[in-house]
Formats: C-alpha cells, sequence, structure tokens
C-alpha cells in the first residue's frame, strides 16, 4: 500500500492509494464546506442535481447507460456532517481491468473523468440548472428529510445531537429543512453553485490497482483546469471547551414505536487531540464491543435490551450510548446506564478489559487497508484535521494506553442530554 | 482436494468433504490482513418439521427455534460465553439465521487459530439450562420488537404472506413472542442433535493463508460423530397460486412502503438443476434491470412524475422449495409502480428485448459479480450461501456468457405471470 498526495492548486488535492489487492478502483471526489443555516440546504440539493446530467451526459439514464455499459461501474454520492463541515461526497467505482472479458479498456481513466465532469461540470441551461431537474430534486429532497422518523433509531439519535447542539451548526439536519426548499430555483442554485465550487475545499481521491499516471490525467483534465486556487471555506475540527451544564436535559418525545429508544449524550471535557485515543479505548470499554460494560450489564445480565451499546464521535468529542429498550423500563435502564458509567469513574474494570479493547481496536486499524472506502475515509479524515498519523503511529498510541488514562478520560465525561423516544401516552 | 479456479476473477477455490461428511471450503487471498471463517449448518428458520434420521415419526418445533438456537450456542459449560471469549482475543465474532441456514462466523487480524479453537469449541458442544434458555426469551423478545418497528421488514414480511399459503418462507426467522415462550432446552437439544450433523454443515475460511495446513486445522478439531442417515424434511403442500394480491399494514411512515412479489416455483420437485438455476438467477437478475433498472423506460417515467425518488431494489430470492422475485422501495403511491410495472412486462413480452439494451445490463451484472470478490466477509458468507443451495458461486461467473436474448424472452414468459403478482405496503 502506498499513499500519495499531490496538492493541484491551493484549497485542491489530489490523493492516490496504490493498493493491488482488489478487484476494483475506487475514485472519490470530497467537496467540503462550512456547515451553515443559510446553505445547508442548497448544498445539499446541489449534490442531488449534480446527478441529473452533463453537457456529454445530459440525462440520468445517458449516465447511467454509461456507467452499465463500464461493466457496472457504480456511480454514487452522500452527505456527511463531519464536525461543523457538511461534506459533498461523490464516487465512482469500476471493475480493473485486469478483470474484464478484453484487456486495456482504460476504464480508470474513463471513471476518473466521468467523476471529475459529473462534479464540475454540470448539465446548465442559460446560467440555470434545468427547472424541470431542479423541481424534481426539491421533490425528493422533501420527500427524504420527511422520510427522517421512518428510521427510529437514527432519527433518535439525530434527535439527541440536535438538543444537544441548538443553534449550532453541528445541530444542523444534513439534509437541510423543508421550509428552504421554497426559495430555491434553477437561477440561485446555479449561482450557489458557482460559489461553492469557488470556495470548498476539493479532495480527489483515487484507490486501487494504479498503472496509470493518475496525476497527468488528473491535471490535464480541462474541468480541473478551470477550476482556481483557493482559501478554502471549511472548519478544522478543533476541540472545543465543553460548557457547564448544571443539570441533564431530558427530552422526551412520542411516535408510534413499539420500542422505546434511548439516547444518551454524553460530554468528553477533554482539552488535547492526544488524548482521544484514550477516549477511544474509555468507549470501547464502556459500550464499543460485545465485552462492554453496556453490553455485558445491560443486555446480558439484565435483559433489557436486544441493542446497547455506545459509540464515539471523535470530531465533536461527544459519546452517544444506544438501547432499545420495553418501554415500561426507561428508568430501571437508565439507573443501570448511570451505573456504567460511575462504575468507569470509579476506575470499576480489568486490565484484561483494557488489554481486550486494546486489541479490538488495533484489528479494527489493522484491516483499515483491506477495504477501499474505509482507507478513503481515514485519510479524508487526517486531510480534515490536518495531521497525519500512519496506521503503525495508530496502532502505537493504542498500545501506550493504560488504566490511568482511561480513568482520567471517565472523570471528564458528563451527561450531557438523556432523549427517549416512545409510545404516545394516551389520556395522561 | 478438489480446487477450482475461476480465470475471470481469477481466484481459486480449494474444497474438500470430509469423511463425516463436512464440507470445508477455502478461498485463498494473499495480501489481505483480515481472515474470516464461517461455520454453517444446514438449517434455518423453514425447518420446523422433519424426521430425525433413524425415528419414524414427525417432530414438530414452535416457529423461531433455529434462531434461538443461534443466540444459545456461544453459551458454555463452564460460565463463559464464546462471544466474549472471541472478542476479547480482539476478533471480530457474530452469528447469523436465514431461512434456509445458520451460520457462525468470526473477522480477525491476529489469533486466527486461538480463535478457530473457541469457534469449532463451542459449535461442537451446546449447553442449554432452563434457567438461561428463560433468560434469552427476553432478550429475542426484543429483538422481535425492534424488527416490528422497521416497515421494510414489515413490507417484506407481509410480502410473503400474500404469496404463501403454508410455506414457512412467511414466518418471521425470529419466530414471535408466543412461539418463542414455548421453546426450552429438550427442544434445543433435539433440533441441534438433528440438524448440527457434520454431513449437514459446511465451512469456509478466506484469507492469506495455505489451504492444506488449514485443513489439517480444521481437522484437528473436530469431535468425532456418529454416522447419521439423511434428515427429511417436511413442508405442507403449497398450491401454486397466490393468497391474495394486495395486501396492506398500517405504520407511521413519511411516504408508503412497496413489495412487488412474484411468486416462482415451488416444492421440492421441482428443483432444476444447478446451472439451469444459475442462469435462471442471472437472467431474472438481467430482467428486472431491463424493466426497471437506473436506465430502463419505467424508471425514467417513474422518476420524471415524482412517482419514485431511488431505485427500488430488485431481488430475486429463491431455496429448495421456493422462489420468488422481489421489488421494494418507497412512493407516494405504490399502486401506480405497480400497475406500471405490469404493463410494462407486457410490453416487453410483446415487442422483445432490445439487444443493445441486453448487452449493457449483461455487462454491468458481470462486474457486480466481480466486485463480490473484494472482501474476504463478502467471499466467505456468498460461498456458504450459495454452497447450501447447491451451487459454487464461480458458477455465475462462467454461466452469464451463454445466457441470451431468446433465454430472456423466455423466462420473462415463464416467471413474470400476472396471476402470480402481489403488492404490499406500509402506509400511515
Amino acid at each position: 500500500m502506498e499513499y500519495k498526495e499531490n496538492e493541484l492548486k491551493q484549497g485542491i488535492k489530489l490523493h492516490t492509494i496504490q493498493n493491488d489487492k482488489f478487484k476494483t478502483n475506487l475514485i472519490a471526489c470530497f467537496l467540503t464546506t462550512k456547515l451553515e443555516r443559510e446553505s445547508v440546504t442548497k448544498n445539499a440539493l446541489i449534490s442531488a442535481i449534480l446527478r441529473r446530467g452533463t453537457p456529454n451526459m445530459p440525462t440520468q439514464e445517458e449516465i447511467s447507460k454509461q456507467m452499465e455499459a463500464m461493466y457496472g461501474a457504480s456511480f454514487d454520492c452522500g452527505l456527511d456532517k463531519t464536525g461543523d463541515n457538511q461534506v459533498l461526497k461523490f464516487y465512482i467505482e469500476v471493475v480493473n481491468d485486469r478483470y474484464l472479458p478484453n484487456q486495456n479498456k482504460d476504464m480508470l481513466k474513463i471513471a476518473i473523468e466521468k467523476l471529475i465532469e459529473i462534479v464540475g461540470n454540470p448539465y446548465v441551461e442559460n446560467e440555470s440548472f434545468k427547472s424541470e431537474y431542479v423541481e424534481q430534486e426539491k421533490n425528493n429532497m422533501r420527500q427524504r428529510i420527511e422520510a427522517r422518523k421512518d428510521n427510529k433509531a437514527t432519527y433518535a439519535i439525530d434527535r439527541c445531537v440536535e438538543e444537544m447542539y441548538p443553534n449550532q451548526a453541528f445541530g444542523l439536519y444534513k439534509f437541510g429543512y423543508i421550509e428552504d426548499l421554497e426559495k430555491i430555483d434553477g437561477k440561485n442554485l446555479y449561482e450557489h453553485y458557482k460559489k461553492l465550487m469557488q470556495s470548498c475545499k476539493i479532495d480527489l481521491f483515487v484507490s486501487g490497482n494504479l498503472n496509470e499516471e493518475i496525476k497527468t490525467i488528473v491535471e490535464e483534465n480541462e474541468n480541473i483546469k478551470k477550476l482556481q486556487g483557493r482559501e478554502p471555506h471549511y472548519v478544522i475540527p478543533k476541540i472545543e471547551k465543553k460548557e457547564k451544564k448544571e443539570e441533564e436535559n431530558i427530552v422526551i418525545e412520542e411516535m408510534e414505536v413499539a420500542q422505546g429508544k434511548l439516547i444518551i449524550g454524553l460530554d468528553v471535557d477533554i482539552d488535547q487531540e492526544e488524548l482521544k485515543y484514550d477516549t477511544l479505548i474509555y468507549n470501547s470499554i464502556l459500550g464499543g464491543t460485545a465485552n462492554s460494560k453496556m453490553f455485558q450489564n445491560v443486555r446480558e445480565k439484565a435483559h433489557l435490551a436486544y441493542v446497547a451499546n455506545s459509540s464515539y464521535l471523535r470530531h465533536k468529542n461527544n459519546i452517544f450510548i444506544h438501547c432499545g429498550i420495553e418501554i415500561g423500563n426507561y428508568e430501571k435502564a437508565l439507573a443501570l446506564i448511570k451505573k456504567q458509567i460511575e462504575d468507569m469513574r470509579q476506575g470499576d474494570f480489568t486490565d484484561e478489559e483494557i488489554e481486550n479493547s486494546k486489541k479490538g481496536t488495533i484489528a479494527t486499524i489493522k484491516t483499515i487497508d483491506d477495504e477501499q472506502d474505509t482507507q478513503i475515509s481515514y485519510y479524508f479524515g487526517q486531510e480534515l484535521v490536518q495531521t497525519k498519523v500512519s496506521l503503525e503511529e495508530y496502532k502505537e498510541k493504542i498500545e501506550q494506553i493504560e488504566k490511568a488514562d482511561i480513568v482520567h478520560i471517565a472523570n471528564k465525561v458528563k451527561v450531557n442530554t438523556i432523549y427517549f423516544l416512545r409510545d404516545e401516552r394516551k389520556g395522561e | 482436494m478438489q480446487v477450482i479456479e475461476n480465470l475471470k476473477v481469477k481466484e481459486k477455490l480449494y474444497i474438500e468433504k470430509l469423511e463425516n461428511g463436512l464440507t470445508v471450503m477455502m478461498i485463498p487471498k494473499p495480501g489481505v490482513q483480515k481472515k474470516y471463517m464461517i461455520w454453517g449448518t444446514h438449517y434455518g428458520s423453514n425447518d420446523s418439521r422433519f424426521v430425525v434420521p433413524g425415528e419414524e415419526k414427525e417432530t414438530e418445533v414452535p416457529k423461531g427455534v433455529a434462531h434461538f438456537l443461534e443466540h444459545k450456542l456461544f453459551e458454555q459449560e463452564d460460565g463463559s460465553n464464546s462471544l466474549d471469549v472471541l472478542t476479547a482475543l480482539g476478533v471480530n465474532a457474530n452469528a447469523y439465521t436465514t431461512n434456509d441456514h445458520t451460520a457462525y462466523l468470526f473477522e480477525c487480524t491476529d489469533n486466527f487459530y486461538e480463535a478457530m479453537d473457541e469457534l469449532m469449541d463451542y459449535v461442537q458442544h451446546p449447553y442449554f439450562t432452563d434457567e438461561n434458555v428463560e433468560k434469552e426469551k427476553g432478550i429475542i423478545g426484543q429483538e422481535i420488537k425492534m424488527y416490528d418497528d422497521y416497515p421494510d421488514w414489515r413490507v417484506y414480511l407481509n410480502a410473503m404472506e400474500a404469496m404463501y399459503h403454508n410455506h414457512p418462507i412467511k414466518i418471521d426467522i425470529t419466530g414471535t413472542v408466543e412461539t418463542i415462550e414455548k421453546i426450552d432446552k429438550e427442544i434445543l437439544y433435539k433440533c441441534y442433535q438433528t440438524f448440527y450433523h457434520p454431513s449437514n454443515m459446511a465451512i469456509v475460511i478466506c484469507g492469506d493463508f495455505e489451504p492444506q495446513r488449514i485443513l489439517e486445522e480444521v481437522k484437528k478439531r473436530l469431535v468425532e460423530k456418529k454416522e447419521k442417515g439423511q434428515i427429511k424434511r417436511i413442508y405442507q403442500e403449497e398450491p401454486e397460486t397466490i393468497v391474495k394480491e394486495k395486501i396492506e399494514q398500517q405504520l407511521e411512515v413519511s411516504q408508503p412502503l412497496y413489495a412487488i412479489g412474484i411468486k416462482d416455483r415451488i416444492g421440492k420437485e421441482k428443483i432444476e438443476d444447478k446451472s439451469t438455476m444459475v442462469k435462471k438467477h442471472l437472467a431474472i437478475e438481467i430482467l428486472l434491470n431491463l424493466l426497471l433498472g437506473r436506465s430502463s423506460n419505467l424508471y425514467k417515467r417513474l422518476y420524471k412524475e415524482g412517482t419514485i425518488y431511488a431505485q427500488p431494489s430488485l431481488d430475486y430470492e429463491f431455496g429448495e422449495t421456493y422462489a420468488h422475485i422481489l421489488i421494494t422501495g418507497q412512493s407516494m403511491n405504490p399502486e401506480k409502480v405497480y400497475e406500471e410495472f405490469k404493463k410494462e412486462v407486457e410490453e416487453v413480452k410483446q415487442n422483445g428485448i432490445n439487444q443493445e439494451d441486453f448487452e449493457r445490463i449483461k455487462k454491468m451484472i458481470y462486474g457486480g459479480y466481480i466486485k463480490e470478490y473484494n472482501d474476504v466477509r463478502d467471499i466467505a458468507r456468498m460461498f456458504l450461501a450459495d454452497y447450501f443451495k447447491g451451487i459454487y458461486s464461480f458458477d455465475y461467473l462462467e454461466e452469464i456468457e451463454s445466457i441470451h436474448v431468446e433465454y430472456l424472452n423466455q423466462v420473462l414468459k415463464d416467471v413474470f405471470k400476472r396471476e402470480k403478482m402481489v403488492l404490499s405496503t406500509v402506509k400511515n
């Protein structure tokens, strides 16, 4: 595996990851911009409208046809919230020529060019996105935002995040807001797109068996050439001081559900980047694995839940505990979960638990190289925080963690919000 | 040991049937960090009526036993839990149950043989007590409730309900709160003794290793078991007709979910030979993409008018005694999707399939199968699931060449029949 980066222009980077163990090549283009209330919906809509076509492939159908003919190259988009940034993600995955019936089809080169074309040269009429497309995508986006409630588990987590970050960038919903959609039309959306392309951070990743001169292909691409260097408009994730809260915020929301979803949002009030590694292990012991306190005590011993775990959001230093419980067991489950947090503070965990968590975490680090999208996410994460840590160094940092480090973190952890999604109480 | 090489995807399958009847399949992946081992038994939620080898009378057990067994097998006589032991080794362990098989697995980077010790030990040594069986009912009860909140699971099960009169495919893999209540340790032991015999099982291992050595390691860990006769599985006769064309359920969803089902062949006596089965599967995949794939006319039309806003998933599911097509997605107007789909089918039947579209979709499907070979997990699971259907996964890459438009037209006529179609919806 060999990772290289090239700054093409200020704010625009090409990252190549050479690896010959995959059947596919993966190309990704990420547009990173500051998450803001004024632009969140427009940006979300841009990620949708760009799928609709380019001057050479003016319809969605035409894009699909070309992808199909390239032995099922898959074109995909995503939208992420990373720290206080909104990231528009575009991917093409294409089979490596070696595994195609007739060799030398230049599939990789074609795929790179297609992806850049889709992102950088959309189909436009009179300085405006085609209004038919914009109206359809607005409608789709509306449905998508409404569909947010369909997956109760992710909805509950999103809602907990919103409660923890009211009126702040991170509390925004990544797909935006229905009330914004009305004011958007082909013209102002295209204006916004041009601004975005001039100001956002652009990262292009190419991963796979790269026997071609990727750098030349990209540098000579017309759509890349026309881009200007920029001081990218995005937020480098930094550690923020957590607000001192006197009381936990308790939010109970009612909906038609068979099972209650209990989410507890924790603040981890640390002041150094390095402490994030300790927090990772803290989270692993608390709720990261099947050996964790959550799984063992809430699920296996008390039989209160099937899902009982926690996850660490490193850019914002929050841990979220998730549990699916019988609605009547709310108080019981909450008390038991709080006991787990307290036990962590008291250092009530064994060296074995620490070792196991470290082993599990290191195994995960080792497999980063086995998946192309994971690899890309790893390097992109580093690109955003502007620190380079090799997989080797990452492993070493985990290995060095001791019990005292974890207890230290445990004492920096505080419950911020308790969110409970339950059924509708009738006549109470 | 038999070696099957596939020159298209450039992978090799090593396969050996041991004296005790166990099949071991190995797919080496040089240069990959992850190793994956999965041990499956040809026993799933469909198998609740059977004749134990050596007995004469039929045994009928409550629905949900296969899945219950999967949960309970981790428990050991010394009070330990194998899931904990495996997690402590830093490996990622899990298990799952489907309609026709149950599988136990782990994925690791280090401690492969230690993990193999544990996996092979717990799968071969069940330990059920009244107490540990009772306890599991609470956890599985929450798992069942979690699925009750998944509209996509509901819409799927209802489609089965509409298609099948008697076949157990229509029953939830987990069983229901009522059926699992009837499960006790005697039932679990009986099913274990019947179905967890090496002759009914297969192991797949994928990763960077030497096949002969792995095979020896597997053999060393096998417990001797007496030879056993064939298990007779009993299914109530299933009529060829559907139960009802339409089925609806109310749940709180932002937009209705739909599943269009087409019932295909039924009954054991109708199993086609392996090559026909694979060809038919491929043909149906191609047909579904021609009819409703991203580049299809119908998709374009429905997208344009806002009836659908994402590509539905297109699947063909089959086992020894059932087979059906499923098209699932979300739409404000499922009826319309259903009606338009039926119309489209008739039109294509009339006008025949466009050769150019066919060639393109065929390429896409080919590429899709190549992509399955990136990840050890996907590979191992695919080989196991296909094996229990009597297929080697490589067959798909071999057979696709031989598919022609005439064959497609034939399958379209034979399978896509109006009177075999159902529509399941979940809406507010």
